[in-house]
């Protein structure tokens, strides 16, 4: 199986001698088509700095991201921007969704930003297997906690993008909710032959994960 | 979302306020212009020829009917006026006009709607306008401070000069009316010259000196110095617009910079929120201008007659496109913040 994401050597640094911190010390990563991979680790471990550099948002000190066997680093800031919109799918702690947009029109301005018409057929579909159905007409502050982060599930994946990147997805939620998500997610990627990476500080919720890195300190370890 | 609508909808409604002043503003300033010119402007005259010592002012000037002859044109034509009171017999109507006298077939000379030309002593065409104040054909009326009467011939097209209605007569009438020692020949006295693409014939000017219309219009009594009140306050609505939409906008990106850092982490770059900025702007914009003019086309139709306040679409249309781009400016000032909005900031 080949890597759809891969980190090799990664190393970030903030700042500069005395105050500099490290992020992120020679990290190895992959994750592949259909696989559910966690990263756990206490907070100020290095989490985000990963998927922010996983998602080519920032830049690693050294070492290689590669998606879909290119480097990211190489790329222009434009085409960044495009291949996160194509090929990386976002579900974020919270507020990922527009205020302003009912269910179905945040899966629509998806298609209008790739400039295609409304897939009707596949909203519907996806909003149903996430049991979303009911309100696919209503807007993010009608919605609870766990549906909003449902949206956001069928959002990444409305896309159809290479992985999905998901941070502290269930951060906002309780505990079955949380588990209702996560189980979701196991789901989706065994399904559709996703890569997803959840980052999470919760022990509990990685009972359903094909793969888990463990990071503390910026160091990752794989389990 | 009914959060949103109320804050654009406070934007649209500012908006309309300005509009509407800068359109009342706008309509105020071409009806004292047309007040002002109107006359004029029906002349279509390219210059004026005014005594030197008369600080380019026509009723300060006085010169010889005889001087024409220093002047050629493809159209010359004397000009006298008297600004005073016309009434009617026993007092019935006053009204103040604007006399002015050129002679009988002039270029000058309005075109005739009903009655007929002049085309004797002591006759008066009167702008239309005046017969709704009751003024008729064939009634005498006297003119200014003399008991001497003339008698309404004909009247034409409704024009004013000096913010008040006009009067034609021929220039021995009008001398005659202003009891001036002569009142016939050559040795009359008017107030200067009108041409169409006249110049001097030789580099003698007697007492004359040549003004374009343009520079002749502006020296109006009161014209510059009223147009350039109304349009400095249009320029600062303009302004005023810029500056509120301008900062609606950035208060707007920063409220919503960490739903634009999502949009960037999800790949909705700079430019696509900048354009769905530049939207709402200018639709908040245009829904402002539209109704900020239905509103002054509607005070319009139930203004006093005696308003002066005149309709320019052109103007109007200009004035529009101004706030428009107002609008336009006002969201791209925003760009630099939202440029600089890390989508990094998202995650974590
Ligand atoms: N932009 C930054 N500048 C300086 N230090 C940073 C920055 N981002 C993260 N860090 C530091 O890097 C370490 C890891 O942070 P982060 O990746 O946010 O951890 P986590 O998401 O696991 O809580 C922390 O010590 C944090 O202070
Ligand atoms: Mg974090």
């Amino acid at each position: 199986m080949t890597a759809v994401l891969a980190l090799q050597q990664i190393n970030k640094q903030f700042g500069h001698g005395h105050t500099a911190v490290t992020a992120l010390k020679d990290a190895n990563f992959e994750v592949s088509a259909g696989q559910f991979v966690a990263i756990i680790g206490p907070s100020g471990s290095g989490k985000s700095t990963f998927l922010t550099i996983a998602a080519g948002l920032q830049t690693p000190t050294s070492g290689q991201v590669l998606l879909n066997g290119t480097e990211l680093a190489t790329q222009s800031e434009k085409a960044r921007l495009a291949y996160r919109f194509n090929e990386i799918g976002f579900i974020l702690q919270s507020s990922n969704l527009i205020p302003f947009l009912t269910v179905t029109e945040q899966l629509k301005l998806v298609d209008k930003m790739a400039k295609r018409s409304f897939q009707a057929k596949r909203a519907q579909t996806l909003l149903a297997e996430l049991a979303l159905t009911e309100v696919a007409t209503a807007y993010p502050n009608e919605l609870s906690g766990g549906e909003r982060q449902r949206v956001a599930i069928v959002r990444a994946l409305y896309n159809d993008p290479s992985v999905i990147l998901a941070d502290e997805p269930t951060a906002s939620l309780d505990t079955p909710r949380s588990i209702d998500v996560v189980e979701r997610l196991a789901k989706e990627a065994h399904q559709h032959h996703k890569a997803i990476v959840m980052v999470t500080h919760d022990q509990r919720l990685i009972g359903n994960c094909d793969v888990v890195y463990k990071i503390e300190d910026g160091v990752m370890t794989k389990q | 979302m009914r959060h949103e609508k109320l804050r654009y909808g406070l934007l649209s409604g500012v908006l309309l306020l300005i509009a509407l002043v800068v359109f009342m503003l706008a309509g105020l300033a071409n009806g004292l212009s047309n007040g002002n010119r109107q006359a004029i402007d029906n002349w279509q005259a390219t210059d004026v020829y005014l005594a030197q010592n008369a600080n380019e002012t026509l009723s300060a000037s006085q010169v010889k009917l005889a001087d024409q002859s220093l002047i050629k044109g493809d159209q010359t034509a004397p000009l006298a006026t008297l600004s005073g009171t016309l009434r009617t017999a026993k007092n019935a109507h006053k009204t103040t006009v604007s006399a002015l006298a050129t002679t009988r077939n002039s270029f000058i000379m309005p075109k005739i709607v009903s009655g007929h030309r002049i085309n004797g002593q002591n006759q008066l065409l009167i702008s239309e306008s005046l017969t709704t104040d009751g003024y008729k054909l064939g009634q005498t009326v006297r003119l200014g401070t003399t008991t001497k009467t003339v008698k309404i011939v004909g009247t034409y097209a409704s024009s004013t000069y000096m913010i008040s209605p006009t009067v034609y007569t021929d220039i021995a009438t009008l001398n005659r009316l202003k009891a001036m020692p002569v009142t016939s020949g050559k040795q009359q006295t008017v107030n200067g010259f009108v041409t169409k693409n006249g110049q001097f014939k030789t580099s003698d000017h007697g007492s004359l000196q040549r003004l374009t219309m343009a520079t002749f219009i502006n020296k109006l009594p009161g014209y510059s110095a009223e147009q350039l009140t109304l349009n400095t306050m249009i320029y600062f609505l303009f302004a005023i617009a810029l500056a509120i939409i301008g900062i609606f906008m950035f208060v707007l990106t920063l409220q919503k910079q960490a739903l634009f850092g999502v949009l960037k982490v999800q790949g909705i770059g700079t430019n696509h929120i900048l354009a769905a900025l530049l939207t709402q702007s200018i639709a908040m914009a245009l829904i402002g201008i539209v109704i900020g003019l239905g509103i002054t086309v509607g005070l319009a139709q139930i203004m006093p007659a005696g308003l002066p306040f005149a309709i320019n679409w052109g103007q109007f249309g200009l004035y529009g496109l101004a706030l428009l781009a107002a609008a336009v400016v006002g969201a791209l000032l925003s760009w630099r913040t939202v440029a600089n909005i890390d989508p990094a900031v998202a995650i974590g």
